[in-house]
């Protein structure tokens, strides 16, 4: 099929109706209106960064109220609020959407395509996400936060505990960002499986693309368990169901059972996007092609599958039977393994590349420290002596905060620097960017390393103060102190981007000889994202193309065609014309949400919500006049 | 200079068959809700292992004549939707509009009679847990005839006013394969919120 063409000096028509048919409208409704997967992937992680702010002052907050013993600076009721609003934004509006941000903005464009397959959804995701966020600060600062911890656990979060409106928001919060979390992971698994260039067949799909694939799989299974389960609690709080009411014949258990069915699945949720940003990281700054590939991916899927047989280990002190204690700690100790692989392989790629040293790479080389930490840590706990010893203790605090901003955090702020000339044309300050990371892993583990001592030592979790006698204090203020030094870093990171977003020096398309399809095109990348659709030669795209590599030819330029590729071996299969600019998804998210919100104070607020989504469904799906001519014109001419 | 390239050209615009994008998101939709369907399942069957009483022994032996009959008309609609599914893959409009038209009777005609079954019960969903499970499997998957139902409607009016192009024919072959999906699932709930009551009835 590959034939030769005498190519024309430049593209500047081309790029110039290429901008036209995929560039951004301008104004307010243009920003409503906007269906790009980068615009939307950016805006996922600026919210979601803000979040993460919001999140960590309240972090600060509990801090400084831990800093001494038989302190009052907040009340205990505050204190309840604080603790679980912290968990919820960190796990449902930080650490998630940040990661599907990523995945949305940079899947599209390694895999070789325009956009989204759907890109009305994928916005409507968006809004959706912003309005669960924005729900569960507004009801904070109403006084009506959320205070049964972010798991939220029944009896305390029923109705006979907790009276008003606070479970409520905590719950119906759960539903908004479980939608917006599915509606990526479909547009993800059916961008990677169905828009590939030509020749990426699925040996040859980016690590970061397959971490995002898994994890698009988990999030199908793993979400709607906790959607249903906040939605029974929702149900026994409005409707007076019984689902979790022992005395009508429910189980409380089976709220954990469920929430943890999708809470474990949760932590390698957030963890696995973090495997892909090191792989990204690892090979650009080896230079050196990642060592076991298929070893690389098959542990990534042994892992997301493992992820589902392990959550019983949340629960030990529950008085579950002896057996299922006995398997459930087999599983968790056994997940070890391909986590094991997967580190080994990197290690092996960075033993035998040439290492360039840079910010980066320091937040991956930190990856390995403080997640090995929590890793181990989560091997004792996994076990269910030690666990039934120091379950609700800071220990656990210590165990998760090692985990998840080992395995997440430390990725997450290695990919904002790697990728950082991409989203912005400009480099960053190498200085600013490694004092950052420093600040970050020293502020991080003296924060948090004592905290496994004080929990050993029985300092029991979410207590809002403590007393003099305990012995705790001296640690506890350890731990507050250089908590500042974690917020330095956070603050030295921004302003090393706020300040070079615009004067750094420029970038270029690939500053770090990468290899992945995202850096081949300019920075930041033009709104179509490729001139032409390239075709992929080998694993590593960017280093495996010949010096006249072939492209695709004969999609259009005028009409948002996409590439449809088939599924195994990414050969060529059909031109598809993916829906442009729509107000529809953000009236779409704003019913949604008044069906949402309303329902929480009178049941039948649901079904207005739906009525209303309904109409604006019929308003989402029907077609334009002259979309229906233009079409009709092109079937009658074939 | 010379560039070597891949020429599409000439390939097919848009397809309605499996191969499509849209085939797909239907899928994985399907996916997603038959994990929600699962779970619901997986609540009845750990509620029912927890207590000794169940179905609780103020709970009437179910009535089957009008669930059976529902059902039946659930298993029917397979036929309109399966000749809608093959009528769209081979473009015969009038076919299409009579099938579309045919599966959102029977949808109607389903919610109607479910709405007489879940009044005849012979408990609430507040009564107890089990009154909370199976109004919550019956009402979660009349939701889902809903749905159907008002999409085929839309289908179906459009189909009268617009013709029906291959984005359409696509549509109509995706709603059909929802229909399936939403008869199937129909079967278990019916098997445990009616059958079983009958078969084993612990505390008895």
């Amino acid at each position: 099929m590959t034939e030769l063409i005498v190519e024309p000096p430049d593209f500047v028509r081309e790029r110039a109706l290429l901008e036209k048919t995929w560039g951004k409208n301008r104004g307010l409704l243009g920003w409503l209106s906007e269906t790009g997967h980068k615009p939307i992937g950016l805006r996922y992680i600026v919210t979601a960064f803000c979040f993460f702010a919001l999140g960590g002052i309240e972090a600060a907050l509990m801090r400084l109220q831990l800093s001494r013993p038989n302190n009052h600076f907040l009340n205990p009721d505050l204190y309840n609020q604080l603790f679980t609003v912290h968990g919820s934004t960190m796990m449902f509006l930080f650490a998630v959407p940040v990661m599907l941000g990523m995945a949305i903005y940079f899947v599209p464009l390694m895999v070789g395509t325009r956009n989204v397959p759907f890109p009305k959804l994928n916005a409507y995701g968006y809004f959706v996400y912003l309005a669960g966020g924005l729900f569960l600060y507004v009801m904070f600062f109403l006084g009506a936060g959320p205070d049964a911890g972010w798991f939220s656990y029944v009896p305390l979060s029923g109705p006979a505990f907790d009276p008003g409106k606070r479970a409520d928001t905590w719950a119906q919060m759960i539903t908004f960002t479980e939608f917006s979390a599915l509606i990526v992971a479909v547009e993800i698994v059916v961008c990677a499986f169905k828009q590939r260039a030509p020749g990426m067949s699925l040996n040859r799909i980016p690590l970061f693309v397959w971490s995002m694939i898994m994890v698009s799989f988990m999030i199908m299974f793993a979400m709607p368990a906790v959607m249903l389960d906040s939605t029974y609690l929702l149900f026994d709080r409005t409707f007076s169901m019984h689902f979790f009411n022992r005395a009508e014949g429910g189980d409380p258990i089976f709220y954990q059972h469920m929430f943890w069915f999708f809470g474990h699945p949760e932590v390698y949720i957030i963890f696995i996007p973090g495997l892909g940003f090191i792989s990204s990281i690892v090979t650009a700054f080896t230079q050196r092609k990642i060592f076991g590939y298929v070893a690389m991916v098959s542990t990534l899927v042994i892992t997301a599958f493992m992820g589902f047989s392990v959550w019983v280990h949340h629960m030990f002190a529950t008085g579950i039977p002896q057996l299922g204690s006995s398997f459930f700690t087999a599983a968790s100790l056994m997940i070890v393994i391909p986590t094991g692989v997967q580190i080994f392989c990197w290690t092996a790629t960075l033993w035998s590349g040439r290492l360039r040293i840079a910010t980066p790479l320091l937040y991956v080389f930190g990856f390995f420290v403080v997640f090995i930490v929590g890793g181990l840590t989560g091997v004792m706990l996994g076990s269910v002596p030690i666990d039934w010893q120091v379950h609700d203790t800071f220990f656990v605090v210590a165990h998760l905060h090692y985990v998840l901003i080992g395995g997440a955090v430390f990725p997450l702020f290695g990919a904002l620097h790697f990728w950082f000339p991409k989203w912005t044309g400009r480099m960053y300050s190498e200085a600013l960017g490694q004092l950052s990371f420093w600040f970050l892993l020293i502020g991080f583990n003296v924060t948090f390393f004592p905290m496994h001592l004080l929990g050993l030592y029985g300092m029991p979790r979410r207590v809002y103060t403590y007393d003099a006698g305990t012995g705790w204090s001296p640690m506890n203020a350890l731990a507050s102190m250089s908590a500042m030094l974690i917020a330095l870093s956070i603050l030295t990171m921004l302003m090393n981007f706020a300040r070079y977003r615009q004067r750094g020096p420029l970038a270029g398309p690939n500053p770090w000889n990468a290899d992945t399809l995202d850096w081949a095109v300019a920075s930041p990348p033009p709104s179509y994202n490729f001139l032409h659709i390239p075709v992929v030669a080998g694993l590593h795209a960017v280093w495996d193309a010949a010096p006249d590599q072939a492209y695709v030819t004969g999609i259009r330029f005028d009409k948002r065609e996409v590439l449809v590729t088939k599924t195994l071996d990414a050969e060529p299969d059909h031109k598809h014309e993916l829906p442009g600019h729509s107000l529809a998804p953000f009236l779409l998210a704003v019913t949604t949400t008044i069906g949402l919100i309303g329902s929480i104070f009178f049941g039948w607020w649901f079904t207005v919500g739906m009525v209303l989504s309904g109409v604006v469904l019929i308003y989402w799906s029907w077609p334009r006049r002259e979309e229906v001519r233009e079409q009709l014109l092109a079937e009658e001419a074939r | 200079m010379t560039q070597r390239v891949i020429d599409v050209s000439a390939l097919e615009e848009e397809t309605a068959d499996s191969r499509a994008v849209l085939w797909w998101g239907n899928l994985s939709m399907m996916a997603i809700e038959g994990a929600i369907f699962a779970m619901l399942i997986a609540t009845y069957l750990y509620l029912r292992v927890v207590n000794l009483d169940w179905p609780p022994s103020t709970v009437p032996r179910p009535d089957l004549l009008w669930p059976s009959i529902n059902l039946g008309i659930l298993l029917l609609t397979f036929a309109p939707a399966l000749i809608l599914d093959r009528a769209a893959l081979r473009d015969n409009a009038p076919l299409c509009r009579l099938a579309l038209a045919a599966c959102v009777v029977a949808g109607a005609a389903f919610l109607v009679i479910q709405f007489r079954v879940l009044a005849n019960l012979g408990f609430k969903w507040s009564d107890h847990a089990y009154g909370s499970v199976v109004w919550t499997c019956v009402g979660y998957h009349m939701l889902h005839v809903l749905s159907a139902t008002a999409e085929t409607a839309l289908l179906f009016v459009y189909a009268l006013v617009r013709p029906i192009l291959k984005k359409q024919r696509l549509d109509f072959r995706c709603t059909a394969v929802y229909w399936y999906f939403v008869i199937l699932m129909w079967l278990p709930f019916y098997f445990i919120v009616f059958i079983e009551p009958h078969l084993t009835r612990k505390g008895y």
